[in-house]
């Protein structure tokens, strides 16, 4: 269970541009939720992952994983627990370096990076199984730099990377916006896939009202920092979809 | 067209080696020589045109008898190697090198070639380890006992020699201790301060100039490019400032006990006509410093300063303008 | 003949420096100043140390950990004090001048009387018939040495980590690994392979000057940038071995100017030219890459 507690984030403090991103915002994420968190732009969804992985500094709250404060923890420590993609498939890869070697290097997380040898030979055939399984030909191009494939395959291998290793909680940062709808399509199929095969906390930021409501068993709006809806289980399943369209192209005027 | 660029400069570059080795180096009656500068310097240049006048003294000119491969490293020990290498490859007939790290490089290169080296303007050649094999040349260790003389003809009431030096200057760290073993028979007290580039030149001054009664100058690159810097400080102060050499009385240095790097090149270009004549080998030659200093004064500033020579200096005193 | 020996010396001294200015520049995205106080600092170590009576060999393993702490220390001011990469390493470098004064006791120390890694040791086993090449034998072999664990070391998990944090620090956060420590590391394995570099070089133009390393930076930028644009395109050519060729190319311009009798001052510019003309065709050639594509 993680908990955000009373989280304080304010821009430009002190400042006449002064902001209160969120100002005593709680959220709790049980084990096995998979969140889908929607809202207008500069409602605090980034922000929020931001949060949750320790990437920025706050002026206020506490976060609680099982019970533990780990609001001082750095960053680095925190994604020994978190597999995180983002929105810029460059973000999630090395694109100097070959597929094999990205994937190599996320298969050693958690791991001592030391000097036995970067790629483990016993190991090319699962990342290869693992590749087969996106359908879009990269077991065939192990020794490709990634930075040479299309966003979308660069994604693929991203989301892949990103739980090679057990990892407790996915974070997925608005992860389909940069690509074409086919492509996002399966990225959203595989990141299901994914998400019930480990079993993964999630949380997942995202654009899209339709990719919301369909994946996911609960459902976060955000506008100015805050709830508007927090709907989960039967009550996600049974909400009328125009109802939150509704709402949503409304806050996403303002 | 892909690989026309890389190939059309591996072609330059190699067209440039290439052009090294063609000339050879003559032999009998007209000679080659490849001077191998440190820097570009006023004291420098002068040891250079002093060099070929001594070679002409005896009969070797540039022009009839003899080629000149002038390389110029522009202050870097590394071109200063490539230069060594090149006047090597070259097969020149002797190398004369001009300042230490130049000096150094050419009696590397040149080790075990043949090929005698003739250095000047190197302070001291025992500790930059130029006396074993064909070597030799002239230094230019200040004449340090005359200086603190003059100083104490000039300015009987002074105790306090200040000395701006640079760090990184080995010339300057063994003209120091030269003064420090000195100044005590003469009744002088020696203040240094050293500094690690020309901006921290005027600080350093600023400091060092409240604390003596008089400065001496050494013939520091960095410092001597800073001159003016000094010059006005100290004048501002009423403490004047001896120079090491023509050059800075020149420039407004009071009076100096001095070499002339022009002299200096000319007993060099001596030394290297009997290695090239066969009438002696470097190895023979013991490395020589200049003869005697020469006094220059520059009236104007001595005026200024309300300062006189004793009659004994009057006689050899050479009296330079402010340039 | 000589000069071209000359100049194949001197490249592969200075290939050594190299790599480390590739390890920070190319790997890790480090605008490293160290080099300019490293390289030197090597120097000053190794000819101390040979003074001293020390055997010239372990005089480069001193030279090598002096360097070693000299760019730990550059990463740690920019990585726990947070001071701008750029100005960590001028800090550092700084700093350097004075200490190697300090190490050497004087600006110019010769060690011509001495034996260095070129007639002892192994040097000394060379066939005396082979003596003109002797310092090129050994200059090659420490080249080839250092160039293969270099490349090993860059396929090892911590290789391809610091590969990593050049390319893409996000992903090495995401990885549960510290940026900082990563860049600490890479910045001591550059300036370590600097000061071996500094090292051999004092030994074989056998003496150390405290002005050696003015520019060492700007050589060693020219050198990874012209031998990694030239085989950028060239898949079979390592990156390590374009910065041996480049290296060897950079002082073969340098000789070919002396040679062709040009002025010194104008060597700077030469290579001014020679660097914009590299950067233009390996740009033509993107271009071309890109349209094929």
């Amino acid at each position: 269970m993680l908990e955000l507690r009373d989280i304080t984030k304010v821009y430009g403090l002190g400042t006449a541009n002064e902001n209160y991103l969120f100002n005593r915002f709680n959220l709790t994420i049980q084990e096995g939720d998979f969140i889908s968190v929607v809202g207008s732009n500069g409602s605090g969804k980034t922000s929020l992952l931001n949060v949750i992985c320790g990437s920025i500094d706050m002026e206020g709250g506490q976060v609680i994983l099982a019970g533990k404060d780990i609001t001082k923890q750095a960053d680095f420590r925190r994604y020994e627990k978190i597999g995180r993609v983002y929105q810029d498939p460059s973000m999630g890869t090395c694109p100097q370096m070959t597929i094999l070697e990205n994937m190599s290097l996320a298969d050693n997380k958690n791991k001592p990076y030391n000097l036995r040898s970067g790629t483990d030979k016993k190991r090319i055939e699962v990342y290869r199984d693992r590749l087969r399984e996106l359908n879009l030909g990269l077991e065939d191009k192990l020794d490709v730099k990634v930075g040479s494939l299309s966003g979308g395959q660069r994604q693929a291998i991203a989301l892949l990377m990103s739980v090679l290793t057990p990892v407790e909680f996915l974070i997925l940062d608005e992860h389909t916006a940069s690509l074409d709808p086919a492509t996002a399509e399966l990225i959203m199929q595989l990141t299901e896939k994914i998400v019930i095969e480990h079993r993964l906390t999630t949380v997942m930021v995202t654009h899209n009202l339709r990719y919301a409501l369909e994946y996911g068993n609960r459902l976060l709006m955000l506008h100015q920092g805050a709830s508007v809806i927090d709907i989960a289980g039967e009550e996600k399943e049974n909400a009328v979809s125009e109802d939150i369209m509704r709402l949503f192209n409304r806050i996403s005027l303002e | 067209m892909k690989k026309t660029g890389t190939i059309i400069l591996c072609v330059l570059v190699l067209c440039g080696m290439l052009v090294g080795c063609g000339s050879g180096g003559g032999s009998g009656e007209s000679y080659t020589i490849g001077i191998n500068q440190f820097g570009d310097h006023a004291s420098l240049d002068n040891c250079r045109e002093g060099f070929l006048e001594g070679l002409r003294m005896e009969g070797i000119v540039e022009g009839e008898n003899l080629t000149i491969e002038y390389q110029n490293a522009q202050f870097d020990s590394g071109t200063a190697n490539l230069i060594a290498q090149s006047q090597v490859s070259n097969n020149v007939d002797l190398i004369c090198a001009i300042a230490t790290p130049s000096a150094q490089a050419s009696y590397n290169a040149a080790d075990g070639k043949d090929i005698p080296v003739v250095f000047t303007a190197v302070t001291d050649p025992v500790a930059a380890g130029l006396t074993g094999g064909n070597v030799t040349g002239t230094s230019d260790k200040l004449p340090v006992e005359a200086q603190l003389k003059l100083i104490r003809a000039l300015m009987p009431e002074a105790t306090k020699v200040g000395i701006l030096y640079t760090l990184s200057e080995v010339n300057s760290e063994s003209a120091i201790a030269d003064y420090e073993a000195l100044t005590p028979q003469y009744g002088f007290e020696i203040v240094t301060q050293g500094v690690s580039a020309s901006g921290d030149i005027p600080l350093a001054m600023d400091s060092l100039i409240s604390k003596v009664d008089v400065m001496t100058n050494l013939t520091d690159n960095t410092v001597v490019g800073s001159l003016s810097v000094l010059l006005d400080k100290a004048n501002a102060k009423g403490v004047p400032i001896f120079g090491s050499e023509i050059e800075q009385v020149k420039l407004g240095c009071v009076a100096a006990e001095g070499i002339e790097y022009y002299q200096l090149g000319i007993q060099t270009g001596q030394m290297a006509a009997k290695v090239l004549k066969g009438q002696m080998t470097a190895e023979e030659i013991d490395y020589e410093i200049i003869k005697e200093s020469s006094l220059y004064i520059n009236e104007e500033v001595m005026a200024d300063f309300g300062l006189e020579l004793t009659p004994e200096y009057a006689e050899r005193v050479n009296s330079v303008k402010n340039e | 003949m000589d000069i071209i020996i000359g100049v194949l010396e001197q490249g592969l001294i200075y290939a050594i420096m190299a790599f480390g200015v590739y390890i920070t520049y190319t790997i890790l995205d480090f605008p490293d100043l160290t080099v300019d106080g490293s390289l030197p600092l090597g120097a000053a170590v190794s000819a101390v140390l040979i003074t001293k009576g020390v055997n010239p060999y372990l005089s480069l393993l001193a030279a090598l950990g002096c360097g070693a702490v000299a760019g730990f220390l550059t990463g740690f001011i920019h990585v726990k004090f947070k001071v701008r990469n750029l100005l960590a390493s001028i800090i550092m470098m700084t700093a350097l001048y004075s200490v190697n004064l300090h190490i050497a006791g004087k600006a110019n120390l010769a060690l011509f009387d001495f034996n260095t890694i070129f007639n002892s040791g192994i040097g000394a086993l060379l066939p005396a018939s082979l003596s003109r090449y002797h310092t090129l034998i050994i200059a090659l072999v420490m080249v080839v040495i250092v160039k293969i664990a270099l490349d090993l070391y860059l396929r090892t998990k911590s290789g391809y980590l610091l590969r990593a944090v050049g390319d893409n620090p996000v992903l090495v956060t995401s990885l549960a690994k510290n940026n900082g420590s990563v860049k600490i590391l890479g910045l001591t394995i550059a300036n370590a392979l600097v000061a071996l570099s500094g090292a051999i070089l004092a030994q074989q133009q056998r003496f150390f000057e405290a002005t050696m390393g003015i520019g060492a930076v700007v050589i060693g930028l020219a050198t990874v940038i012209i031998g990694t644009n030239m085989f950028k395109n060239v898949r079979f050519i390592k990156s390590t071995t374009a910065v041996i060729i480049g290296s060897i190319l950079y002082k073969g311009c340098v000789a070919g100017a002396i040679a062709l009798g040009m002025n010194a001052i104008d060597l700077k510019l030469i290579m001014a030219i020679l660097f914009l003309v590299i950067l233009i065709v390996s740009r033509e050639r993107k271009k071309k890459v890109k349209q094929n594509a």
